[in-house]
Protein backbone atom coordinates (compact mmCIF):
# COMPACT_ATOMS: atom_id res chain seq x y z
CA UNK A 1 0.00 0.00 0.00
CA UNK A 2 1.25 3.32 -1.00
CA UNK A 3 -0.19 6.08 0.78
CA UNK A 4 1.11 9.78 0.29
CA UNK A 5 -0.35 13.04 -0.47
CA UNK A 6 0.67 16.44 -2.43
CA UNK A 7 -0.24 19.38 -0.38
CA UNK A 8 -1.28 22.60 -1.70
CA UNK A 9 1.24 26.14 -1.34
CA UNK A 10 -0.34 27.87 1.88
CA UNK A 11 1.19 30.72 2.63
CA UNK A 12 -2.29 32.80 4.23
CA UNK A 13 -3.09 30.44 7.22
CA UNK A 14 -2.11 31.48 10.28
CA UNK A 15 -1.03 28.43 11.99
CA UNK A 16 -0.82 29.75 15.47
CA UNK A 17 -4.80 29.63 15.69
CA UNK A 18 -5.86 26.97 13.44
CA UNK A 19 -8.80 24.92 15.05
CA UNK A 20 -9.72 21.43 14.80
CA UNK A 21 -12.42 22.40 12.55
CA UNK A 22 -10.06 24.24 10.11
CA UNK A 23 -7.86 20.84 10.15
CA UNK A 24 -11.11 19.03 8.89
CA UNK A 25 -12.32 21.09 6.57
CA UNK A 26 -10.30 24.08 5.78
CA UNK A 27 -6.55 23.90 5.80
CA UNK A 28 -3.19 22.08 4.48
CA UNK A 29 -5.42 21.25 1.23
CA UNK A 30 -4.08 18.67 -1.08
CA UNK A 31 -3.93 15.52 -2.95
CA UNK A 32 -4.05 12.31 -2.11
CA UNK A 33 -1.80 9.58 -3.40
CA UNK A 34 -3.64 6.16 -2.81
CA UNK A 35 -2.55 2.68 -4.53
CA UNK A 36 -3.07 -0.74 -3.05
CA UNK A 37 -1.54 -3.35 -4.74
CA UNK A 38 -2.05 -2.81 -8.44
CA UNK A 39 -5.26 -0.62 -7.71
CA UNK A 40 -5.27 3.08 -7.83
CA UNK A 41 -7.42 5.35 -5.46
CA UNK A 42 -5.67 8.42 -5.98
CA UNK A 43 -7.42 11.41 -5.76
CA UNK A 44 -6.25 14.90 -7.08
CA UNK A 45 -9.13 17.35 -6.31
CA UNK A 46 -7.42 19.93 -4.67
CA UNK A 47 -9.49 20.35 -1.53
CA UNK A 48 -8.93 17.07 0.46
CA UNK A 49 -8.04 18.11 3.95
CA UNK A 50 -5.51 16.30 4.42
CA UNK A 51 -5.10 16.45 8.48
CA UNK A 52 -8.38 15.36 8.64
CA UNK A 53 -8.02 12.41 6.25
CA UNK A 54 -4.54 11.19 7.81
CA UNK A 55 -6.71 11.43 11.63
CA UNK A 56 -9.58 9.75 10.02
CA UNK A 57 -7.77 6.78 8.28
CA UNK A 58 -5.57 6.26 11.56
CA UNK A 59 -9.19 5.79 13.33
CA UNK A 60 -10.73 3.41 10.79
CA UNK A 61 -7.25 1.50 11.00
CA UNK A 62 -7.58 1.68 15.37
CA UNK A 63 -11.13 0.14 14.87
CA UNK A 64 -10.42 -2.73 12.21
CA UNK A 65 -7.43 -3.37 14.49
CA UNK A 66 -10.17 -3.49 17.53
CA UNK A 67 -12.40 -5.70 15.67
CA UNK A 68 -14.72 -3.89 13.27
CA UNK A 69 -15.65 -5.43 10.14
CA UNK A 70 -15.90 -2.54 7.83
CA UNK A 71 -14.87 1.16 8.29
CA UNK A 72 -15.82 3.80 5.61
CA UNK A 73 -14.39 7.17 4.87
CA UNK A 74 -16.38 10.03 3.72
CA UNK A 75 -14.15 13.09 1.61
CA UNK A 76 -15.45 16.18 3.18
CA UNK A 77 -16.58 17.52 0.06
CA UNK A 78 -18.58 15.53 -1.85
CA UNK A 79 -20.43 11.71 -1.75
CA UNK A 80 -16.74 10.06 -2.57
CA UNK A 81 -16.29 7.41 -0.22
CA UNK A 82 -13.25 4.78 0.54
CA UNK A 83 -14.64 1.01 2.38
CA UNK A 84 -12.11 -0.71 4.39
CA UNK A 85 -13.54 -4.15 5.01
CA UNK A 86 -11.34 -6.44 7.48
CA UNK A 87 -10.85 -10.76 6.29
CA UNK A 88 -9.00 -11.96 8.51
CA UNK A 89 -5.75 -10.44 9.16
CA UNK A 90 -6.56 -8.71 5.50
CA UNK A 91 -7.81 -5.67 4.61
CA UNK A 92 -10.08 -4.99 1.49
CA UNK A 93 -10.59 -1.80 0.13
CA UNK A 94 -12.88 -0.28 -2.49
CA UNK A 95 -13.92 3.07 -3.52
CA UNK A 96 -16.74 5.05 -4.88
CA UNK A 97 -14.58 6.79 -7.75
CA UNK A 98 -12.16 4.00 -8.55
CA UNK A 99 -12.20 0.37 -10.34
CA UNK A 100 -11.46 -2.66 -8.49
CA UNK A 101 -10.48 -4.03 -5.08
CA UNK A 102 -7.28 -3.81 -3.41
CA UNK A 103 -5.98 -5.91 -0.88
CA UNK A 104 -3.41 -5.58 2.06
CA UNK A 105 -2.57 -6.86 5.36
CA UNK A 106 -3.79 -5.10 8.04
CA UNK A 107 -0.68 -4.68 9.66
CA UNK A 108 0.74 -3.25 6.61
CA UNK A 109 -2.17 -0.91 6.69
CA UNK A 110 -1.60 0.49 9.99
CA UNK A 111 2.11 0.96 9.27
CA UNK A 112 1.65 2.78 6.34
CA UNK A 113 -0.83 4.88 8.16
CA UNK A 114 1.41 6.13 10.76
CA UNK A 115 3.66 6.94 8.54
CA UNK A 116 1.85 9.00 6.58
CA UNK A 117 0.67 10.99 9.55
CA UNK A 118 4.14 11.31 10.60
CA UNK A 119 5.24 12.39 7.17
CA UNK A 120 2.37 15.04 6.97
CA UNK A 121 3.30 16.60 10.86
CA UNK A 122 7.26 16.95 10.04
CA UNK A 123 6.24 18.72 6.47
CA UNK A 124 3.61 21.14 7.73
CA UNK A 125 6.16 22.07 10.64
CA UNK A 126 8.68 22.30 8.18
CA UNK A 127 6.74 24.48 6.07
CA UNK A 128 4.91 26.28 8.83
CA UNK A 129 6.87 26.16 12.36
CA UNK A 130 4.05 27.20 14.29
CA UNK A 131 1.82 24.13 13.76
CA UNK A 132 4.43 22.35 16.05
CA UNK A 133 2.97 24.50 19.07
CA UNK A 134 -1.02 24.01 17.76
CA UNK A 135 -2.38 21.62 20.10
CA UNK A 136 -5.30 20.36 17.37
CA UNK A 137 -2.45 19.42 15.13
CA UNK A 138 -1.23 17.30 18.06
CA UNK A 139 -3.99 15.95 18.85
CA UNK A 140 -5.04 14.93 15.32
CA UNK A 141 -1.45 14.10 13.93
CA UNK A 142 0.03 12.88 17.59
CA UNK A 143 3.02 14.82 18.94
CA UNK A 144 6.48 14.39 17.58
CA UNK B 1 -47.24 57.28 52.71
CA UNK B 2 -50.14 54.95 50.44
CA UNK B 3 -48.48 56.89 47.55
CA UNK B 4 -45.14 55.77 48.49
CA UNK B 5 -46.50 52.31 49.27
CA UNK B 6 -48.73 52.46 45.33
CA UNK B 7 -45.17 54.10 43.87
CA UNK B 8 -43.39 50.78 45.36
CA UNK B 9 -46.16 48.19 44.16
CA UNK B 10 -46.11 49.24 40.62
CA UNK B 11 -42.37 49.48 40.28
CA UNK B 12 -42.08 45.62 41.53
CA UNK B 13 -44.70 44.78 39.50
CA UNK B 14 -43.14 46.59 36.36
CA UNK B 15 -39.66 44.74 37.45
CA UNK B 16 -41.91 41.19 37.58
CA UNK B 17 -43.71 42.03 34.03
CA UNK B 18 -40.21 42.66 32.29
CA UNK B 19 -38.28 39.04 34.04
CA UNK B 20 -41.46 37.48 32.73
CA UNK B 21 -40.86 39.23 29.00
CA UNK B 22 -37.02 38.55 29.20
CA UNK B 23 -37.75 34.88 30.05
CA UNK B 24 -40.06 34.31 27.01
CA UNK B 25 -38.10 36.46 24.40
CA UNK B 26 -34.87 34.28 25.75
CA UNK B 27 -37.00 31.05 25.00
CA UNK B 28 -37.86 32.08 22.24
CA UNK B 29 -35.04 33.19 20.94
CA UNK B 30 -33.60 29.75 22.13
CA UNK B 31 -36.13 27.94 20.09
CA UNK B 32 -35.35 29.28 16.91
CA UNK B 33 -31.79 29.13 16.98
CA UNK B 34 -31.84 25.29 17.43
CA UNK B 35 -34.42 24.81 14.37
CA UNK B 36 -31.91 27.30 11.97
CA UNK B 37 -28.64 27.50 11.17
CA UNK B 38 -25.90 30.23 10.73
CA UNK B 39 -24.38 30.61 7.34
CA UNK B 40 -21.42 32.91 7.97
CA UNK B 41 -19.86 34.49 5.36
CA UNK B 42 -17.10 32.14 5.72
CA UNK B 43 -18.91 28.80 4.87
CA UNK B 44 -20.24 30.87 1.98
CA UNK B 45 -17.39 31.60 0.90
CA UNK B 46 -16.17 28.07 1.49
CA UNK B 47 -19.37 26.44 -0.46
CA UNK B 48 -19.23 29.23 -3.00
CA UNK B 49 -15.60 28.35 -3.95
CA UNK B 50 -16.07 24.67 -4.34
CA UNK B 51 -19.37 23.89 -5.20
CA UNK B 52 -21.40 27.38 -6.92
CA UNK B 53 -22.16 26.36 -10.40
CA UNK B 54 -18.80 28.15 -12.24
CA UNK B 55 -16.46 26.60 -9.48
CA UNK B 56 -13.61 24.91 -11.09
CA UNK B 57 -13.27 22.70 -8.24
CA UNK B 58 -12.96 18.82 -9.31
CA UNK B 59 -14.36 15.79 -7.56
CA UNK B 60 -16.89 18.04 -5.83
CA UNK B 61 -21.14 18.53 -6.74
CA UNK B 62 -21.78 21.81 -7.66
CA UNK B 63 -24.71 23.58 -7.56
CA UNK B 64 -27.51 24.22 -10.64
CA UNK B 65 -26.84 27.69 -12.55
CA UNK B 66 -29.27 30.49 -11.00
CA UNK B 67 -28.83 29.32 -7.44
CA UNK B 68 -28.49 32.26 -5.00
CA UNK B 69 -27.42 33.06 -1.55
CA UNK B 70 -31.22 33.47 -0.62
CA UNK B 71 -31.61 30.21 -2.02
CA UNK B 72 -28.98 28.33 -0.62
CA UNK B 73 -29.70 29.49 2.90
CA UNK B 74 -33.32 28.08 2.19
CA UNK B 75 -32.10 24.83 0.95
CA UNK B 76 -30.17 24.44 3.61
CA UNK B 77 -32.75 25.09 6.42
CA UNK B 78 -35.11 22.58 4.90
CA UNK B 79 -32.92 19.50 4.66
CA UNK B 80 -31.47 20.85 8.44
CA UNK B 81 -35.60 21.01 9.47
CA UNK B 82 -36.72 17.96 7.39
CA UNK B 83 -33.25 16.08 6.21
CA UNK B 84 -32.43 12.90 7.80
CA UNK B 85 -29.74 13.93 10.68
CA UNK B 86 -26.40 11.65 11.62
CA UNK B 87 -22.92 12.13 13.54
CA UNK B 88 -20.47 13.43 11.68
CA UNK B 89 -18.35 10.72 10.53
CA UNK B 90 -14.73 9.20 12.56
CA UNK B 91 -14.05 12.26 14.93
CA UNK B 92 -15.22 14.59 12.94
CA UNK B 93 -17.11 17.35 14.94
CA UNK B 94 -20.57 18.22 14.55
CA UNK B 95 -23.52 16.85 12.38
CA UNK B 96 -24.62 15.77 8.67
CA UNK B 97 -28.23 16.54 7.42
CA UNK B 98 -29.16 15.24 4.21
CA UNK B 99 -32.00 15.77 2.38
CA UNK B 100 -33.48 14.79 -1.13
CA UNK B 101 -35.69 17.52 -2.74
CA UNK B 102 -37.07 15.02 -5.45
CA UNK B 103 -35.87 17.40 -8.05
CA UNK B 104 -32.83 19.00 -9.46
CA UNK B 105 -30.69 20.76 -7.71
CA UNK B 106 -27.20 20.66 -9.05
CA UNK B 107 -24.75 17.38 -10.62
CA UNK B 108 -23.11 14.87 -8.73
CA UNK B 109 -18.87 14.77 -9.45
CA UNK B 110 -19.80 12.73 -12.22
CA UNK B 111 -21.57 15.50 -13.83
CA UNK B 112 -24.95 13.70 -13.22
CA UNK B 113 -27.96 15.30 -11.73
CA UNK B 114 -28.31 15.64 -8.10
CA UNK B 115 -31.32 15.90 -6.55
CA UNK B 116 -29.99 15.88 -2.81
CA UNK B 117 -28.01 17.96 -0.60
CA UNK B 118 -25.66 17.30 2.25
CA UNK B 119 -25.32 19.94 4.78
CA UNK B 120 -22.32 20.00 7.48
CA UNK B 121 -23.24 21.91 10.82
CA UNK B 122 -21.02 22.12 13.51
CA UNK B 123 -21.55 21.87 17.34
CA UNK B 124 -21.96 25.89 17.73
CA UNK B 125 -24.74 25.35 15.19
CA UNK B 126 -22.97 27.09 12.19
CA UNK B 127 -22.52 25.41 8.73
CA UNK B 128 -19.53 23.89 7.66
CA UNK B 129 -20.26 23.25 4.11
CA UNK B 130 -22.98 22.02 2.23
CA UNK B 131 -23.36 20.34 -1.27
CA UNK B 132 -25.35 18.03 -3.59
CA UNK B 133 -24.92 14.98 -4.15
Amino acid sequence: MHLDYRLNEDRETDWSSVTEEDLRYRVALGNLVFHVGDKDFSADWGWIPLVDLAASFAEIVRKLEGGSASETFEFTESDAWVRFERKGEKVLVSTSYGDGVGEIALQSASQAVKSFCERLRSDLVSKHPQAAHNAAVGRLLGAA
Amino acid sequence: MNLRLLTALFLAFGLLLTADLSVAQTAGYSQTSTDQVILTRWALQHIMARHWPDSTATGAGKFQAGITEASLRDMINEAVHSGRARHNTHGRPGTIYEYDFQRQIGTTIDGGPATRLRVVVSNRNEVITAFPF
